[in-house]
This record gives structure tokens, C-alpha cells and sequence, in this order.
């Protein structure tokens, strides 16, 4: 903590348009054009009393420059020659000021992280060369960018990092970020120093601050507006002296870098510092508690938080089959599922032999990361999958894992460091898994050491005393729930251990692994890594949480009894009228009834009718119904939907059964869809993907904002020969012909069908497509036409 | 600023869903009811605007304090009688892009329902700021956006930077010129002294009016 405060500058948007600067322009070019300007307000902070000065580079990356044609390289060392020259013959120090791009970042936007990391690096660069002798990122909204920022500071730079947020008054900010998130990721990450900027006055940004002074040890920045603006007038509505009054209440909380954001101006920073002069910061107790968080949600470790663990290929053949298919929604489903199921942490792990594991990582991790707010668990034996997954989580993850093993070790932690996770450490080593208590206890405490050793903080450090196989090794699983009270009691560390595995080879497995679970956590297990979507299981849970205190009132699970006593109702299953007698499966699913569909399903694949059968029998009329009545307007989008949605989990399970038959799964053909480069409205796409999929075409998505060469290569490698493309946008049409002439270029064989509301079929013949579709339904037609 | 919408109009979702007046099974009308409820909730409305007086000039009608001039014709006679206008941006946020996206996952009829209650829900917020500002001028010409009529949709970039959404309410653009989050709306409402009627809210005047189904089916979307 601080002893005593450090004093930053105030606005300079404020400053500049009181000098006459137009709205909408970029402050920035105001160092190439009129450098006097931005000494002269630079030099009136320094005079009032500012210790850090924020060179004029806030909006300097090369998207917000693009349209002035001015280089961000030039820019930035234009305004830290500006700070320079104002700080000349003063201590001052000059940051370089890295704001938001101005494009949302992925999954909410279109920017890559990737790319948001390269243009931060660019600035970063800039700055340090430049001279800048602190980088300072501010008014973030976005956990994710703001991590893309940090990293490109810390890999490109020498220099201090100080990272302010803006948070509204709900605490959160516009993506959702929470002031703890923030904290916990940011203090992973290696900041200097954490903060609020922007948007509130000192006033509104109390509350906020004070949840910051729990949730960190880092020395905290609070830069506030000078209260809250008028809309129409655009001033704000506190005054210096009030500010100062407002801000040094600040210090007493423990605060240490301060200054202003919107609306002040020199005046504000002089009362500030006349106001605090000699005020020492107060020293805070922040909590000591283990926390892992997504950007929106954080999940503290003060009971049993599940582990799910059904996102790993491992002994799950359909699980192998989507990973190499790419097939995202299979896996996409498995998350959503245990998050619905109450799973709080996922683990996350995709080895496969036949796959590039740290490609397939990235691009699971983002996935998922767009559906929940699970934190997760980076799962795998590979250092690179390990990093490559670290670095693209949006918030504070768990890596699983390491051991006692020296290597493994000094392979591994730095990579947890410098990412700021939390470790599983598996208690065995080079010379296998030792089979009593104490001696995987000694094993935990090397970990721990270990882990200290390359600065990793004890609460993040959780111990895997490892799950042997009950009926191969019967005299061992008390010797891991004795290892377990020991790494608890003597070492006060979270314990994770892998559940299910006790019960491997035993009839009823969920009697035993329910039992284990429960001694486990009665000997101190707090992070078991189980399916979530097993009832007894998650009850098992429960009742340690009522036995053991940790539901209050058996809230939690009354809550769940409750749901379950009220019987189900009968589901109206619909009865073919003997005149027509059309099969109940047609039925259900023109009803879209999805529970009726995959019951009758079952029953059929039991009867020993086959999966191909069932689908041009009995799916595909059933569709061309519900279709019909869609044209006819009988039914409208819900309708087709649900009976689209009842034969997709019809089709699942038929799925299921060939891959553990390892029979040839169902493929009427190959079809490429995807929404064009530059667009991202994809639900008229996937839609179209269902439905064909229904139809028993196997579907390689490629989702949204697709460049044409992904398209391309795709088509190529896979052999596809019909291709779907999806604009709805007027300015995309542009991508989506460019696309269209990538295709022709490249010489390889395929028809070409387009879809989307701007679309005409003379404006798809113009572009070069073969066809043009106005809804899911032409879209069969059309591949029933091409591949049959 | 942030503003709480309680309701917005189930007719307008059923339009956007394709409906044409058959019979809706009760579990659909459950289903509607339940996104409905979801989107309320998931929702986190802000708008911002700024007040600018106008200029009239031979080129067109520009914004006093800037050099920006509004594109196009229709602006220009649409803001004929206008000494001063409201350039106004709203947002859903970002909560229900999320949500769509996960039920995306698992429920297609839920993600579609879900993004129709969005584009009806945002159109409640425009109207509920419309009232707000209304309370500044004596009458508000239509809501214009960049896209309709023959203003080019690339003067998004110019209002999204004018009113600075990305600070204020989160609201970004992308180099195709789409609003993120998705449910947004940025427009210009012109302040006159003398009623005006409504002209730009009209099929003609629409960018969808090849495409739309409400027309095809014979209706309006209601403007």
C-alpha cells in the first residue's frame, strides 16, 4: 500500500473544446496542428499541481485515425513531444493515454482479439520510443479489450501499467464488467495500479470504489467527473472546491492516485492537491478470498463450487466426432447444458491426437465465452494449448494442470503467472502417484512452494490429491480423503479432485461416486470436478450444503425439492386418427414437440429400424409438411422452428447412436453456409443451417463475418461443392460478391446460393450466385436440386 | 442516460415473426410471452442526444458548430421548416446480444422470437425518448436515419462520433457501418414551429421496401 498520494492531471477534452475544438474531430491531431495548445493545458495542470501528466493520445490507434490518413506513430510522438516540452524543468511524469478503439471486440462485436491486441501494440510501441514513462489505459468498458491493452503493454514495453475502467451506477460497466472482475483479472495480469475513471462524479462513484478497495491490494486510481452532465448545456454540475471535498474523502478509504476526468480542469486538480496536502492513505484490508471470474460473472471459493466436466473428449465418441467435424453447436450445447444445470466453473478440454490442440482451444474458449459467464478451466497436458487458451479467456481461469514434477513446474507456472490463474496441482510426480496421505500431502506443499517461488499467490494455488479407481484399488480412496483433509486442515488450500473416476468398472456407478463425493467434501473437497447434469450428484451437493451450514435455511434446496414434487404434466401425445394414420413421430414433430420426438426416435432405433430410414421416411416428410404450411402462411417463424428444432434433437440422437456403432454417419452431401465478411447478422443463416441439416446434409458452418479466402480454402480442403452465402445488409453485398468472385477465381467446381433481406434474385444473378433464395425453404430445394 | 422500459408492442413481434393471422397454438403464445419477459429483463436501455441549431445554406442543411452537412434531399425537406434538430442515439446494450446468442445454442425458435422482441423493443425506447425530448420543442418532425430515403448509411459514422455513443452509451459501429450492439438506433429529429406531417415513416420511403414481408403481405409495419 501507498504512504502517500500521487496527483494526476484532469481533463483535456474539456480544456481543448473550451478552446474552441469542434465536436466529432479527433483531439489527438491537435498535437500536429496546434502543439501550443496542448502545452499550454499540460503546463496548467503540471503548474496546479499534477505528478502525471496524460500525453494527448487517448484516441491515437490507427482506427480512429484511419480517415485523417495520420500515422499513429506520428501522432503519439507528436503528443509526448508536447507532454515533454510541458514538463520540461518539473518532475512530472508523462503516460502515454491508451482509451478504447472504438470497435467492439468479439464475441459482442466483430473485432478479433488478436486485432485489438496489434493495434494497442502499435501504440505502445510508439509510446515507449516516444519517451512516455508510464503507459496509463482508461475509461474501458470491455474486460476483454482492456486485457488485450495490458498485454500488449506488458510484451511490448518496460514501462509501468496503470488501468482505470468506467463503470455506471449499477456498479457495472456497458459490457457488464464488475468492479471484482476487473480487479481480479487485472491484478493477475500484472498491473501497477487499478482504478475507476469517467462517467460519475466522485460523488455517484463511492459505492464503486469501495467494492475496488475490497476486491484488490493494488494501489487504487480514482479519476471522477466533475459530477454528472447536462444534456443540453453539457456541463457539469460539481464545483473544484466541492470535488476536492469529495476526493480527499477518498484518501481516507485507502485511495492513492487520484485527479479528474470530464469537466475538470486545472482548478479542480489545485483544490485537490491543496485539500489532501500531508493526507496519508488509509491502509485497506482487502479480501483474502480465492476468486476465478468470466468478465461478468466472478465465482468466490467460500463452499463446494462444481467443476463441470463434460467439455473432454475423453471416452465420449460423439464428443470425438464434433471436435474433429468442428462441429461447434454439439460442443456449445455440452456448455450451455451444465450452466443451466448449475455448473460454476467449466473445464475446458480438447485433446485429441488428430487436432491442433492450442488452434482448437482458442477457438472453444471464445465460443464459449459468447454463450455463458461460466468462468473456465483450461484443462490440458499441452504448454502451448495451455497458453494459447489462457491468452484469449476473458477474465481469471484455472489452469489444469500441473505436478510435482520439477519440469512440469517450471514449464507451467510461469505460464499461470504471467496470465494470472489460478493452478490445479496434481499431487504425484516423475515417480507416479504415491499411495499414501502423507506422502501426496508432501507432494501439495511442494506445488505450493513451488508456486510461491514464481510469485503466485497462495489463494490461487488448489491441490488435486487425485481420485484412484475403487474397484481397481480398493485400499486407496481413503487414502485420498485423508490426503484431502491434510492439504485442507495443514495447507488451507481449495481442493479439486476429479469424482466420477471412483466408480469406473462398478455396477450403479452414481451410488458410488455420490458416496465419495459426499465423504469428500465432508474431508474438506470444495471443487469437485463432476457432471453437473447429474441429479444425484448435484443433490448430493445439496445436502452437504444444508448439513454443513452453507445453505441458509435450506433455501437452496427447498428450492430445488419444490420443483420436483409437482408431478409433471402427462405430455398430450398425439393419436394418428385411423382415417389419415400418419406416424406420431410426423405428428410430434409438426407440433414441435421435442421430448415426443426423441422418446419416439428411441423407440424406433430400438426396433431396429435404421437411422437413415427414420430420416427420409419419416424426418424429411414431416418437414416438407411443416414447410408446406409455412408457404401456404398456416404456420408462421415459431411454428417452422419448433418442428425444425424437435427434428434437429430427433436427429441427435440418431447421431449418437451411429457414432458409438461406428456406423457411417448420415450425409446426403456436403454444404458450406456462411454470413459474409463485414456482417454478423447470422440468424437467417443458421435457420437455413438447421433445416438442411434436418434434411440430412451435413452442414460445415462457418458463422459470421467470414473472409471469402476461409471460404474458399474450406470449399477446397473439404470437397465442398455447394455453397450458401448470407448478407443482410446493404453494405455487405459488396463482401458477399467479392466472395462470389473468389470462388469463380479459384477455379474449384461449386454452385453458389444466397440468401437475405436486401437480396433480389436479379441482384443475385448480377453478382455471379447460381441461385437465389428467399427462405429456408428454397434453400432445400435448391440442394435437393444440386446434390440430390 | 439509462431508461426503463416496461412493455413494447406483442403485435409488433408477431409481424416481425411472420405472422398472418392464423391461429397461434397456446404454447407459442407461451413461448412469445416468455421471451417477451426475458427481453425486459435482459435489456439495459440508454440513449443519449444532443441539441444542435441549424443552418441553412444552398448545399443543404448543416449542424451550427461543426462542418457537418446532412446528406441527401430528403433531409433537407424534411428539416425544411427546422431552425434547430436532436441527433439521438438508443441501445438495447449488450445483455441481449448475449442472450440471443445462447439460445441460439440450444432453442433456434427462442432465438429468433428473442431478436424480433429486440427490434420491436428498441423502437419503444426511440419512441419513449421522443417523448422526452418532446418536452424541448413544440413539434418534432420523424425520426430519420442514416439509410432511409437517400441518405447513405456511412453517415453513421459522423452521428456515432458526434454524440460520442461509445462513451456515453457503449455504442460502437463496425467498418460495414452496423450499429453493435445490434438493437440501436441513432436518428435526427428536426424542431419546428409549425406542425409537420408525417412523411418519412412510409413504405416508399423504406430501404426494405423490395424485400419487406409486412408489405408483401399487405401491411405496413405500423409507421
Amino acid at each position: 500500500m501507498e504512504d502517500k498520494i500521487l496527483y494526476l492531471d484532469g481533463a483535456m477534452g474539456t480544456m481543448l473544446q473550451k478552446s474552441g475544438l469542434a465536436p466529432g474531430h479527433n483531439p489527438e491531431l491537435l498535437c500536429l496542428t496546434a502543439p501550443e495548445k496542448i502545452v499550454a493545458v499540460h503546463r496548467a495542470y503540471i503548474d496546479a499541481g499534477a505528478q502525471v501528466i496524460y500525453a494527448n493520445t487517448f484516441g491515437a490507434n490507427r482506427y480512429k485515425l484511419q480517415k485523417s490518413g495520420e500515422p499513429t506513430g506520428k501522432v503519439i510522438a507528436a503528443a509526448v513531444a508536447c507532454a515533454q516540452k510541458a514538463a520540461q524543468g518539473t518532475d512530472a511524469r508523462i503516460a502515454l493515454d491508451v482509451g478504447p478503439i472504438g470497435q467492439l471486440l468479439e464475441p459482442y462485436g466483430t473485432l478479433p482479439f488478436e486485432e485489438a491486441y496489434d493495434i494497442f501494440r502499435e501504440m505502445m510501441e510508439a509510446g515507449q520510443k516516444a519517451g512516455a514513462g508510464l503507459i496509463v489505459i482508461e475509461t474501458m468498458t470491455d474486460l476483454y479489450e482492456t486485457k488485450a491493452a495490458v498485454l500488449a503493454a506488458r510484451e511490448h514495453t518496460s514501462l509501468p501499467v496503470f488501468v482505470t475502467m468506467t463503470f455506471e451506477q449499477s456498479g457495472r460497466t456497458f459490457t457488464g464488467c464488475s468492479v471484482e472482475a476487473m480487479a481480479a483479472t487485472l491484478e493477475g495480469l500484472g498491473v501497477d495500479a487499478v482504478g475507476v475513471n469517467c462517467s460519475l462524479g466522485p460523488r455517484e462513484l463511492r459505492p464503486i470504489v469501495k467494492r475496488l478497495c475490497q476486491a484488490t491490494s493494488l494501489p487504487i486510481i480514482v479519476k471522477a467527473n466533475a459530477g454528472l452532465p447536462d444534456p443540453v448545456t453539457d456541463t457539469y454540475n460539481i464545483g473544484a472546491e466541492e470535488f476536492a471535498l469529495l476526493m480527499a474523502e477518498y484518501v481516507d478509504m485507502g485511495v492513492s492516485i487520484m485527479g479528474g476526468c470530464c469537466g475538470t480542469t486545472p482548478e479542480y486538480i489545485r483544490e485537490i492537491v491543496r485539500q489532501t496536502a500531508g493526507k496519508i492513505p488509509a491502509l485497506r484490508q482487502p479480501s483474502q478470498k480465492s476468486v476465478v471470474c468470466s468478465a461478468t460473472n466472478v465465482v468466490e471459493i467460500d463452499g463446494v463450487r462444481v467443476i463441470g466436466e463434460r467439455i473432454n473428449p475423453t471416452g465420449k465418441k460423439r464428443f470425438k466426432q464434433a471436435l474433429l467435424e468442428g462441429d461447434m453447436d454439439y460442443i456449445l450445447d455440452q456448455a450451455v447444458q451444465q450452466a443451466d444445470a448449475g455448473a460454476h466453473i467449466l473445464d475446458v478440454n480438447v485433446g485429441l491426437p488428430e487436432i491442433n490442440e492450442p488452434e482448437m482451444m482458442v477457438r472453444i474458449v471464445k465460443s464459449i465465452q459468447g454463450i455463458t459467464n461460466l468462468p473456465l478451466q483450461i484443462d490440458s497436458s499441452d504448454p502451448e494449448a495451455i497458453e494459447a487458451g489462457l491468452r484469449v479467456v476473458n477474465g481469471k481461469a484455472i489452469v489444469n494442470s500441473v505436478n510435482g514434477e520439477r519440469a512440469v513446474l517450471d514449464r507451467i507456472l510461469p505460464i499461470a503467472k504471467k496470465y494470472g490463474a489460478a493452478i490445479v496441482g496434481l499431487t504425484m510426480d516423475e515417480n507416479g502417484i504415491p499411495p499414501t496421505a502423507e506422502t501426496r500431502f508432501a507432494i501439495a506443499e511442494r506445488i505450493l512452494n513451488a508456486a510461491s517461488a514464481y510469485g503466485i499467490p497462495k489463494k490461487d494455488v488448489f491441490i488435486d490429491c487425485l481420485t484412484l479407481t475403487v474397484s481397481a484399488e480398493q485400499d486407496k480412496a481413503v487414502q485420498t480423503l485423508r490426503a484431502v483433509q491434510l492439504v485442507h486442515d495443514k495447507l488451507g488450500l481449495h481442493c479439486v479432485l476429479g469424482v466420477s473416476n471412483i466408480s469406473f468398472g462398478l455396477p450403479c456407478r452414481e451410488l458410488i461416486t455420490t458416496g465419495f463425493l459426499t465423504l469428500a467434501m465432508a474431508h474438506g473437497l470444495d471443487l469437485p470436478i463432476i457432471n453437473p447434469n447429474s441429479q444425484p450428484v448435484m443433490d448430493a451437493i445439496r445436502v452437504f450444503n444444508v448439513l454443513y451450514h452453507h445453505d441458509q435455511n435450506a433455501e437452496d434446496y427447498i428450492a430445488a425439492c419444490m420443483g420436483r414434487t409437482q408431478t409433471a404434466a402427462p405430455i398430450a401425445v398425439p393419436s394418428p386418427s385411423p382415417a389419415d394414420a400418419v406416424h406420431p413421430l410426423i405428428l410430434a414433430i409438426e407440433k414441435g414437440m421435442k421430448d415426443h420426438a426423441t422418446a419416439l426416435t428411441q423407440d424406433l432405433l430400438k426396433s431396429g429400424m435404421s437411422g437413415l430410414d427414420i430420416v427420409n421416411t419419416l424426418l424429411i416428410p414431416a418437414l416438407d409438411m411443416v414447410g408446406e404450411q409455412f408457404e401456404r402462411g398456416e404456420f408462421f417463424l415459431p411454428q417452422l422452428m419448433n418442428a425444425a428444432g424437435a427434428t434437429q434433437q430427433a436427429f441427435e440422437i440418431i447421431k449418437t447412436a451411429i457414432a458409438v456403432q461406428d456406423e457411417q454417419p448420415v450425409s446426403k452431401g456436403k454444404i458450406i453456409v456462411a454470413t459474409v465478411k463485414g456482417d454478423i447478422h447470422d440468424i437467417g443463416k443458421n435457420i437455413v443451417k438447421t433445416i438442411l441439416g434436418n434434411y440430412g446434409y451435413q452442414i460445415i458452418d462457418l458463422g459470421r463475418d467470414v473472409p471469402p479466402e476461409t471460404i474458399v480454402q474450406t470449399a477446397i480442403t473439404q470437397d465442398v461443392h455447394l455453397i450458401g452465402l448470407s448478407a443482410l445488409m446493404t453494405t455487405t453485398l459488396n463482401s458477399m460478391e467479392k466472395t462470389i468472385h473468389a470462388l469463380h477465381q479459384s477455379g474449384h467446381h461449386c454452385k453458389i446460393w444466397v440468401g437475405g433481406a436486401v437480396l433480389t434474385p436479379d441482384y443475385a444473378k448480377k453478382i455471379g450466385a447460381d441461385y437465389y433464395a428467399r427462405d429456408a425453404k428454397q434453400s432445400v430445394d435448391i440442394a435437393r436440386r444440386v446434390l440430390g | 442516460m439509462e431508461l426503463s422500459l416496461t412493455s413494447f408492442r406483442r403485435e409488433e413481434v408477431l409481424q416481425y415473426l411472420h405472422w398472418r393471422g392464423g391461429e397461434i397454438p397456446s404454447e407459442v403464445n407461451a413461448q412469445i410471452d416468455s421471451c417477451i419477459a426475458e427481453t425486459l429483463a435482459v435489456i439495459q436501455p440508454r440513449y443519449t442526444y444532443r441539441h444542435f441549431q441549424l443552418h441553412h445554406t444552398p448545399e443543404g442543411v448543416s449542424l451550427c458548430d461543426t462542418d457537418i452537412l446532412l446528406p441527401g434531399q430528403d433531409i433537407r425537406s424534411l428539416l425544411a421548416d427546422c431552425q434547430s434538430c436532436v441527433l439521438m442515439a438508443a441501445t438495447l446494450g449488450a445483455g441481449l446480444e448475449v442472450a440471443i446468442r445462447r439460445a441460439q445454442v440450444r432453442d433456434l425458435t427462442r432465438a429468433v422470437i428473442l431478436d424480433c422482441c429486440g427490434s420491436a423493443a428498441i423502437e419503444a425506447v426511440c419512441d419513449a425518448v421522443e417523448q422526452h425530448i418532446c418536452t424541448h420543442a413544440t413539434f418534432l418532425t420523424d425520426r430519420f436515419s442514416p439509410g432511409y430515403g437517400d441518405m447513405p448509411i456511412d453517415f453513421q459514422y459522423e452521428l456515432v462520433g458526434l454524440l460520442d455513443t461509445a462513451r456515453q452509451i457503449g455504442l460502437t459501429l463496425t467498418d460495414s457501418y452496423i450499429l453493435m450492439p445490434r438493437k440501436s438506433v441513432t436518428a435526427i429529429i428536426g424542431f419546428a414551429k409549425q406542425p409537420q406531417t408525417k412523411r418519412f415513416r412510409g413504405c416508399a420511403y423504406c430501404s426494405m421496401f423490395e424485400n419487406c414481408t409486412f408489405r408483401k403481405a399487405g401491411k405496413t409495419c405500423g409507421r
